[in-house]
């Protein structure tokens, strides 16, 4: 039982360090920034603000995450640490113009 | 447009379609009366309209990952149903255990994909240029979609009693695990779990974003970048719900009545 508790506190974060936060704004269909730059090996916080109507889905097959953002509402998605590189993101919903990507250096 | 909307409503309706075919096709083996599949069905409508509805609220708890945390959750409802049927079906003493662990595993899958299904749609209401296209795409996408899982559905209900058992076990087992790695996917993109480099990068053979990625993705869970917590939650519950289910295929009595 005790050991259950340790490995579950280990794979829990820490809530003392908090993440930076990166904003992106959803408007017309289109990210606000579209490319957001982060440092290496450091978790962030991105805030999307969908500005929208409609909702969007954040989806990046690179950075692992997916999440639904109805219109006019806010979403919190935490990416990294990562290693140096780019990241493409979409908006899964209107993926011809909702395009972006994370640069991590 | 149009293409976008069939793509997105015949990828969540293909994920549901998966899991009701088996548990339709479990009903039909385990001669459970239909009233419990068409409860679960309402069920299952009414809380994905509810959830859809609320979607904004909720995405806003817990310091904004409230969405993450209650679909992990019934992720976890998923996974713990599939385990009580995978352990109880074909087990006369166990039959109010099997009825409600079906009714859980398909009021959860269609709460997950039909809420999403729900809330594209209705961002375009009262966009007129728009809405016909997409509730035409969607049509579209949610008729292939159902016509795969009839075809599934068919196919498997034709196979002999034993195959038939086999096959659907089988898929339990794979659809269990792919529940696990999917909530802990969820728990950390809501930075409840940690966050770790991915243990390896198949994206160059299968791309998640691919025909065959998306199949795979919803037959298996597959990701091509998961982590180590990942791929230990994933095969810990396979070893799990694989060993339940030899043990109930090695026990089952095949004659069950209600």
């Amino acid at each position: 039982m005790r050991i259950l508790l340790i490995i579950c506190l280990m794979l829990t974060v820490n809530p003392l360090f908090a993440a930076p936060t990166v904003n992106i704004a959803i408007r017309n269909h289109l990210f606000y920034p579209s490319t957001v730059e982060i440092p290496v090996d450091t978790k962030v916080k991105l805030l999307i603000e969908n500005q929208d109507q409609t909702a969007e889905e954040f989806e990046s097959y690179e950075l692992n995450r997916e999440k639904v953002i109805p219109g006019h509402s806010k979403g919190v998605v935490f990416i990294g640490p990562l290693p140096a590189g780019e990241y493409p993101f979409f908006g899964e919903f209107f993926p011809k113009t909702a395009q972006g990507k994370v640069i991590v250096k | 447009m149009l293409i976008n909307s069939v793509i997105i409503i015949l990828r969540e309706v293909f994920e549901a379609a998966l899991i009701v075919s088996v548990l339709l096709v479990l009903c039909q083996r385990l001669q459970l009366p239909r009233r419990y599949f068409l409860f679960s069905l309402v069920l299952g409508g009414v809380l994905s309209t509810v959830y859809a509805r609320h979607i904004a609220f909720v995405s806003m708890l817990f310091e904004g990952v409230g969405q993450e945390i209650v679909n992990a959750g019934m992720h976890l409802v998923t996974f713990i149903c599939l385990l009580f049927l995978i352990f109880s079906m074909g087990r006369r003493s166990y039959y109010k255990v099997t009825v409600w662990a079906i009714i859980g595993c398909l009021s959860a899958a269609l709460v997950r994909e039909g809420s999403e299904i729900i809330i594209y749609i209705h961002g375009f209401v009262g966009i007129e240029q728009l809405f016909e296209t997409v509730v035409a795409g969607s049509f579209i996408g949610a008729g292939v979609g159902f016509s795969v899982g009839v075809f599934m559905y068919y196919l498997m209900v034709s196979l002999s009693p034993r195959k038939g058992v086999a096959v659907s076990l089988v898929a339990l087992v794979l659809i269990s695990a792919s529940m696990i790695t999917q909530a802990l996917q969820l728990l950390i993109q809501a930075d409840i779990v940690i966050s770790q480099v991915p243990l390896w990068n198949t994206s160059k053979w299968v791309s998640e974003g691919s025909v065959t990625g998306q199949i795979l993705y919803a037959l298996l869970g597959y990701e091509s970048t998961p982590t180590t917590i990942q791929v230990g939650g994933y095969f810990l519950s396979l070893m799990l719900s694989s060993g339940l289910a030899f043990k109930t295929f090695k026990t089952f009595e095949w004659e069950m009545d209600e």
